[in-house]
C-alpha cells in the first residue's frame, strides 16, 4: 500500500508542533494525580525520559509503510524503556551508573531483573546500596496495587451516570452513560450517529450543566443544528447560551491532531485549573474510524499500534478523570449476508465496554423519516439484543409517540 | 518465609469444576489461559472466579485472596459488586467491603510496566499467604504496541512478553499460585497453516478458532487452555460455550453457560 502523501507532508509540518512541545512538557514537572491502582506512565505519548540513543533519527519515508520511521515518538515508549542515568532516583550516582554499564546493565529492567549479590561482587558496589536503589526504582516505575474495598469506596463517589436525554436510549444503556467507560455508537452512513451524539451533548450540557468536549473528525458537526436542539429543550436564551459555552468543539482531521487534542485535554485536567471551562464530564469523538482508517492496511503493525495507543489513552482518560467517552464507528459485514459488526477490526472490538448499533428502521426507507432503531450489541451489565426506537427528528432525540416497548432477547 | 509458602496456600480444587476437563483442578502451579473473541464471556468468567474466591466460607466461597492485574482498564468494579450482592445471603455494605478487602487490583500501562510490577508484587506474595490466585486480564493487550516498538526483529518484539512469561512462571512455581490469564483472539485463523509461526499440533486447536501468536515461552507454560465462544447451535439454550483442554493429558471437554445478573451460571 503506497504512502498517502498528504499524510506525510502533514507529519513533516507537525514535526515542529510535536518536537518542541513534547520536550517542553517533559521538562515541566507536572504533579499528576496519583490514584491507587493507576500510575502516570512516563513516556506514554509524552515522550519523556527517552534515550536519544535508542530512538532512530527520522529516515526518509519508505514507500512500503504508510507511516514514517520515528513512530516511536508518538507511541512514546522506546524499546529500552528508561535507561539508567544519574539522578533518576536517590542513591543512583554517576559512578554507579558507569560500573553497572560496564557490566551490561543499562536499563531499569536490566537492573531489577539481575541478581544483586552477583552485581555487588562484579561491580564492587555495596549490596545494601543496590537493594535500596532497586526498591526505589520499583516503587517509581511499577504500578501500585489497590485494595478492592478502597477502590470501591472511591468509585462510588466518583462514578456518575449521565442520562442521554432520550429515555429509550437510557433504557438501552441502563440509565445512561457511565463515567469511567467507553461507549461506542456504530452504524452505517446516514444512520444518525452524529445526530445522536449531538443530542447527547445538548442534553448533558443543558440538562446536567456539565462540560463536554466534542472532537469532530468528519466535519459533520453543525452549530446551527446543535442550537436547534438546544432551543427545543430550553426556552430561555441565557440558558441556551450557557449551554453552548459549556461545549467545546475541536476539529481534528488526522490521528496526530486527535492525539494532540487529547494531550491538551490531559494537561488541562491534570493541572486541575478552576477556569471558565469547568469540570469536564464527557468526551465525544465523531468519528474514530475516520482517523484510524488511513493507518490500517498492509502488513505493517504500526497502524494497529497507533490505534491501540489511542484506545489506551481514551480509556485511561476515562478512568483517571471519571469521564464518559463516546466514540462513533462505521460498520462492516463479514459477507453479504453476515451480521453487522464494528469496523476497525478485531483488536478494536475489545476496546469499548458498551456498543450500540444504530440502524434505519426498515419501513422508514420509503418515507425518509427520522425513525431509527438502536440495539445493544455489547454491554458489561445488560443482556445484549435489546432494541429500542429513537426519533432523531427536529427536536432533540426523543422517544416517538406512541410508546414502543423495547424488545427483549 | 519458606514455611509460609509450603503451608499457607489453600486448595483451589473446588473453584469451578465445570471449567476443567479433569477433577481436582486447578492445582497449585497451574497456568490457565482463557482465549476467545470479544463478547464471549471471558471477563464474566473471571468475575465468577473472583466471587468464588473472596466470598467467605460461611457464604459458600473459598475465602482466599486474589490479585488482579488489569492491562486494558476492563475491570468493572460495579459489576463485581452486583454479582457479590446476588450471591451473598447478607447483602450488607459491611459484608461487601469485607469480601472486596480480599481483592487486590493493579493497572499496567505497558509491557515494561507489567514486568516491573510483577517484580514488585513478589514481595506481596511472600507476605500474604492466603493470596493464591493471580489473574491477568489480558496478556495480549500490548501485542501490537510491542510489535511496533520491536522494529524488524521478532526477538525484540517478544522480549518483554517473554520476560513477563518467565517471571510469571517463577512466581507461580515458587509461591504455589494458580494463574489465570486471558488472551484475545486478535487474528483470524489462517487457512494455510504453513503460514503461521506456530503450527497447530493438537486436535482441539484445529477445531476451534485458535491461532497462536504469543511468544513460545508463554505457550509452553500453559497447562490448561480454555476457549470461549458464543453459542450458535439452536438446540442448546445457553448463551456461551467453553471448550476446556488439559494440555498435558490432551483431555478435552465442552460445556455451556449463561450469564445472568448473578454472573456465570453453568
Amino acid at each position: 500500500m503506497g504512502m498517502p502523501c498528504p499524510l506525510c507532508r502533514g507529519w513533516l509540518r507537525d514535526l515542529g508542533l510535536f518536537g518542541p512541545r513534547r520536550r517542553a512538557s517533559a521538562r515541566r514537572d507536572r504533579p499528576s494525580r496519583r490514584r491507587p491502582g493507576t500510575t502516570s506512565q512516563p513516556g506514554q505519548l509524552r515522550g519523556q525520559a527517552r534515550s536519544s540513543a535508542t530512538s532512530p533519527l527520522p529516515s526518509p519515508p519508505q514507500v512500503s509503510s504508510p507511516l514514517p520511521a520515528p513512530w516511536g515518538s508518538v507511541l512514546g515508549v522506546a524499546r529500552d524503556m528508561v535507561v539508567l542515568r544519574a539522578g533518576l532516583c536517590p542513591g543512583l550516582s554517576e559512578e554507579m551508573i558507569q560500573l553497572l554499564r560496564a557490566n551490561g546493565i543499562r536499563t531499569v529492567v536490566d537492573f531489577v531483573s539481575s541478581d544483586l549479590e552477583d552485581v555487588a561482587q562484579k561491580c564492587s558496589l555495596s549490596y545494601k546500596a543496590l537493594v535500596a536503589v532497586r526498591r526505589v526504582l520499583l516503587a517509581q516505575f511499577s504500578a501500585f496495587p489497590a485494595n478492592g474495598a478502597d477502590l470501591y469506596e472511591e468509585l462510588k463517589s466518583s462514578t456518575a451516570i449521565l442520562p442521554t436525554g432520550s429515555p429509550s436510549l437510557d433504557q438501552l444503556l441502563d440509565s445512561g452513560l457511565y463515567t469511567g467507560e467507553m461507549t461506542e455508537l456504530m452504524g452505517a452512513p446516514g444512520s444518525g450517529k452524529t445526530q445522536v451524539c449531538m443530542g447527547i451533548v445538548a442534553s448533558v450540557s443543558l440538562g446536567l450543566k456539565q462540560h463536554v468536549l466534542f472532537l469532530d473528525s468528519t466535519g459533520g458537526f453543525t452549530a446551527s443544528r446543535l442550537y436547534q436542539m438546544l432551543r427545543a429543550q430550553a426556552q430561555a436564551e441565557e440558558e441556551q447560551l450557557e449551554a453552548l459555552q459549556r461545549i467545546q468543539v475541536v476539529r481534528v482531521f488526522n490521528i496526530y491532531e486527535m492525539l494532540s487534542a487529547l494531550q491538551e485535554l490531559r494537561d488541562r485536567l491534570s493541572q486541575q485549573v478552576v477556569s471558565s471551562t469547568g469540570p469536564l464530564k464527557m468526551v465525544v469523538i465523531d468519528s474514530v474510524s475516520a482517523v484510524i482508517y488511513p493507518l490500517l492496511g498492509g502488513k505493517q503493525s504500526e497502524g494497529l499500534a497507533i490505534m491501540m495507543q489511542l484506545a489506551r489513552e481514551l480509556k485511561t482518560l476515562a478512568r483517571e478523570f471519571s469521564l464518559a467517552v463516546v466514540v462513533t464507528n462505521q460498520v462492516t459485514r463479514d459477507s453479504s449476508t453476515g451480521a453487522l459488526k464494528p469496523a476497525l477490526g478485531r483488536s478494536w472490538s475489545f476496546v469499548p465496554s458498551t456498543r450500540v448499533l444504530l440502524e434505519i428502521k426498515e419501513a422508514a426507507w420509503e418515507k425518509a423519516t427520522m425513525q431509527r432503531v438502536a440495539s445493544l450489541a455489547k454491554s458489561p451489565r445488560q443482556p445484549t439484543g435489546i432494541q429500542v426506537e429513537l426519533d432523531i427528528g427536529y427536536g432533540d432525540v426523543q422517544k416517538p409517540n406512541p410508546a414502543t416497548p423495547p424488545q427483549g432477547l | 518465609k519458606l514455611l509460609a509458602r509450603l503451608e499457607g496456600r489453600s486448595s483451589l480444587k473446588n473453584l469451578e469444576p465445570y471449567l476443567f476437563a479433569e477433577e481436582g483442578s486447578p492445582v497449585h502451579g497451574d497456568v490457565i489461559e482463557f482465549h476467545g473473541p470479544e463478547g464471549t464471556g471471558k471477563t464474566e468468567m473471571l468475575y465468577h472466579l473472583i466471587a468464588r474466591c473472596i466470598i467467605p466460607k460461611s457464604g459458600g466461597g473459598l475465602e482466599v485472596e486474589v490479585m488482579f492485574i488489569d492491562t486494558d482498564y476492563h475491570f468493572d468494579m460495579l459489576r463485581l459488586v452486583t454479582i457479590l450482592e446476588s450471591r451473598l445471603a447478607q447483602r450488607t455494605e459491611e459484608m461487601i467491603k469485607q469480601c472486596l478487602g480480599r481483592l487486590f487490583l493493579v493497572n499496567c500501562n505497558s509491557s515494561t510496566q507489567l514486568l516491573l510490577t510483577l517484580y514488585s508484587l513478589e514481595n506481596m506474595f511472600c507476605t500474604h499467604p492466603s493470596l493464591c490466585l493471580l489473574i491477568l486480564d489480558s496478556l495480549s493487550a500490548f501485542y501490537w504496541i510491542d510489535r511496533s516498538n520491536g522494529g524488524e526483529s521478532l526477538n525484540l518484539q517478544e522480549m518483554n512478553l517473554k520476560k513477563c512469561a518467565n517471571f510469571l512462571e517463577k512466581l507461580v512455581r515458587e509461591h504455589h499460585l494458580v494463574l489465570f490469564a486471558t488472551t484475545q483472539t486478535l487474528m483470524q485463523k489462517s487457512t494455510n497453516s504453513a503460514e503461521s509461526f506456530f503450527p497447530l499440533k493438537l486436535q482441539h486447536e484445529t477445531d476451534t478458532d485458535y491461532r497462536p501468536y504469543l511468544c513460545k515461552s508463554w505457550q509452553q507454560m500453559v497447562t490448561h487452555r480454555i476457549f470461549f465462544s458464543k453459542q450458535c447451535s439452536p438446540g442448546n439454550s445457553k448463551g456461551f460455550t467453553v471448550i476446556s483442554c488439559h494440555l498435558k493429558r490432551n483431555h478435552v471437554v465442552k460445556r455451556s453457560f449463561n450469564v445472568a445478573e448473578c454472573g456465570v451460571q453453568f
